[in-house]
């Protein structure tokens, strides 16, 4: 019988601190409200001294972006990839005649020669699994995740859905003419013979 | 009766359908039927290169992505034999320990929420958030990290991590109070959990049970003291067991409890680890090339879950020829039928609420 009542008065005790705890919590509301209203306020990206050095990487994972100018297509993001996500094709270019809008002679930033002209490069998002490991391997660091310390350039953008999947595949290569392609398979034939 | 719960259904913790037979509402048999988010895992790491395993290690154990990280880099580097430098040992504890935390906290608060208590789960999430920042802060990743690399970790951690992290546990510890007195000394939760679905040590061990499952039946087992690896031997730190406070050894609370009292014993070893944090570099011991020599190796390690362990088998390539995972939550989830036969649908959630399976694990 006591133990009844014992029972009951443990679970209105125990009641009671747990409602204290919320009705404290609910006092103090402003103080305490941790609740984001999401689309119209966001969390600060975390900022840190970000750079190419090895020591302070890029530590933001959102959007990749490769930018083509710099590339030399050497393969290596698409061999670092887990999901092969990324898919490259080259084509051996003839140094000299360069065509203004591909421009696949010539030097990157980074001051290296280019000898490939990056027919095709396309990152497909849907499959990125956001692990920051093709990024690494880059020579002339061109292939990033947009924000940190390209923000000027491209703003952090982690908002990208689209309605159809296939928008999701990123195409970065510029577009040759059916013509320009001819010609640039044809040196190649070229230099081979 | 026979009665499916799941595969869609919040309380069986991801993707899992169990076969309920029960006799009016006592159950009498249960069949897990896993493999719904079989995705491949041990198949798949043969065909990728060692380094492109860590990002699929992630998403085995996705609540403790660090731990699994931890256990396949330990592997590695035993079978590599790579002496990893100091500071590498400690950020590794650093994050292991907060993952740790972090994964306790969501598995407490998703039992409140399966026994029937809401708040607790907000309030515990919330505080699991600011783990999640700093892990963003840290490496760029909330959930999945990719952070723990073969002979180092992906990134250094920020200068001012050691004032961040300091600033949350001293923030954190006092919650714990707070946790307690809404939800663990809660008449209704202590009847709902009490002398339920209780484990006992000979059954436990006989099903390979192990972590926090384990040492909820009063078995003193843990990797991080009974076997350590990385630096786990320099930290003081107590192994809680459960006693059965409130009702028989090994019952739900017990394990509940047991994860309670180890997320302060994690904290405690965060604060030692922050206090002798050695400076230096975290890549010089990184390999150019990883290309381990012929042979195999079996390491284990403690995950927020039990005993997470990797084998790995090399023939001198790339890639790897075997991976094996040991999943802590697969063989917490084959007692389930033993333990829960005899007990109610309804407290047959409890049971595997408390057993705190991740589906991604079991399932690979």
């Amino acid at each position: 019988m006591s133990r009844y009542f014992t029972n009951i008065y443990d679970t209105v005790n125990t009641l009671w601190t747990g409602m204290r705890i919320t009705f404290r919590h609910m006092m103090n509301i402003r103080r305490d409200n941790v609740t984001l209203q999401y689309p119209e306020e966001r969390w600060p990206r975390p900022e840190r001294n970000i750079g190419f050095n090895h020591e302070d990487y890029n530590v933001i994972r959102s959007r990749l972006h490769v930018d083509i100018d710099d590339c030399i297509g050497c393969y290596r993001c698409e061999r670092a990839c887990p999901v092969d996500c990324i898919k490259i094709d080259t084509i051996k270019s003839d140094r000299g005649e360069d065509i203004p809008t591909v421009k696949h002679t010539g030097v990157t930033s980074n001051g290296t020669k280019k000898g490939f002209v990056v027919s095709r490069f396309t990152i497909d998002m849907s499959e990125c699994c956001y692990c920051n490991l093709c990024t690494y391997p880059c020579p002339e660091e061109c292939i990033f995740m947009v924000g940190g310390p390209n923000s000027s350039k491209h703003p952090i953008d982690y908002e990208f859905s689209e309605v159809d999947r296939k928008d999701l595949i990123y195409e970065f290569a510029k577009k040759l003419t059916p013509k320009q392609r001819e010609n640039l398979t044809k040196t190649d034939e070229k230099a081979e013979a | 009766m026979v009665l499916n719960i799941g595969p869609q259904h919040p309380s069986t913790h991801g993707v899992l359908r169990l076969e309920v037979t029960t006799d009016g509402e006592i159950v009498s048999k249960i069949t897990p039927h896993l493999g719904y988010l079989h995705r491949c895992f041990e198949k798949h790491a043969e065909n990728v290169t060692y380094e492109q395993v860590i990002p699929f290690t992630d998403r085995c154990d996705y609540l403790a992505s660090m731990n699994s990280n931890f256990g396949y880099v330990v592997a590695m580097e035993d079978l590599m034999e790579i002496e990893v430098s100091e500071r590498v040992q400690y950020i590794r504890v650093i994050m292991a320990e907060l993952n740790r935390i972090a994964s306790h906290l969501l598995a407490l608060g998703v039992y409140g929420l399966d026994i029937g208590a809401f708040t607790p789960f907000l309030y515990m999430l919330r505080d699991r958030e600011r783990i999640l920042d700093m892990f963003e802060y840290t490496c760029g990743a909330r959930l999945l990290y990719n952070y723990m690399w073969i002979g180092g970790v992906s990134h250094d951690l920020p200068k001012d991590f050691e004032k961040i992290c300091i600033e949350f546990l001293d923030y954190f510890e006092p919650q714990i109070d707070e946790y307690n007195n809404l939800l663990t000394y809660n008449k209704i939760f202590i009847e709902r959990t009490a002398d339920v679905g209780i484990i006992p040590a000979d059954i436990a061990i006989s099903y390979g049970v192990s972590g926090p499952n384990l040492r909820g039946s009063g078995v003193s087992w843990d990797v991080r003291k009974d076997e350590p690896y990385s630096i786990y031997d320099r930290f003081e730190f107590d192994i809680p067991t459960g006693t059965g406070e409130f009702g028989t050894l090994g019952d739900c609370f017990d394990r509940y409890w047991v994860r309670m009292l180890e997320i302060s014993q994690s904290a405690k070893i965060i604060r030692q680890a922050l206090k002798d944090l050695p400076g230096g570099d975290v890549f010089e011991t990184m390999p150019k090339k990883i290309r381990p020599p012929k042979g195999s190796i079996y390491r284990r390690t403690e995950s927020p879950r039990g005993d997470l362990g990797y084998y790995i088998m090399s023939d001198g390539t790339p890639s790897p020829t075997r991976v094996k995972m040991r999943s802590p939550a697969f063989t917490a989830l084959s007692c389930l039928d033993e333990v829960s036969s005899g007990w109610m649908i309804s407290d047959v959630l409890a049971i595997l609420g408390s057993l705190d399976i991740v589906l991604g694990e079991i399932d690979r």
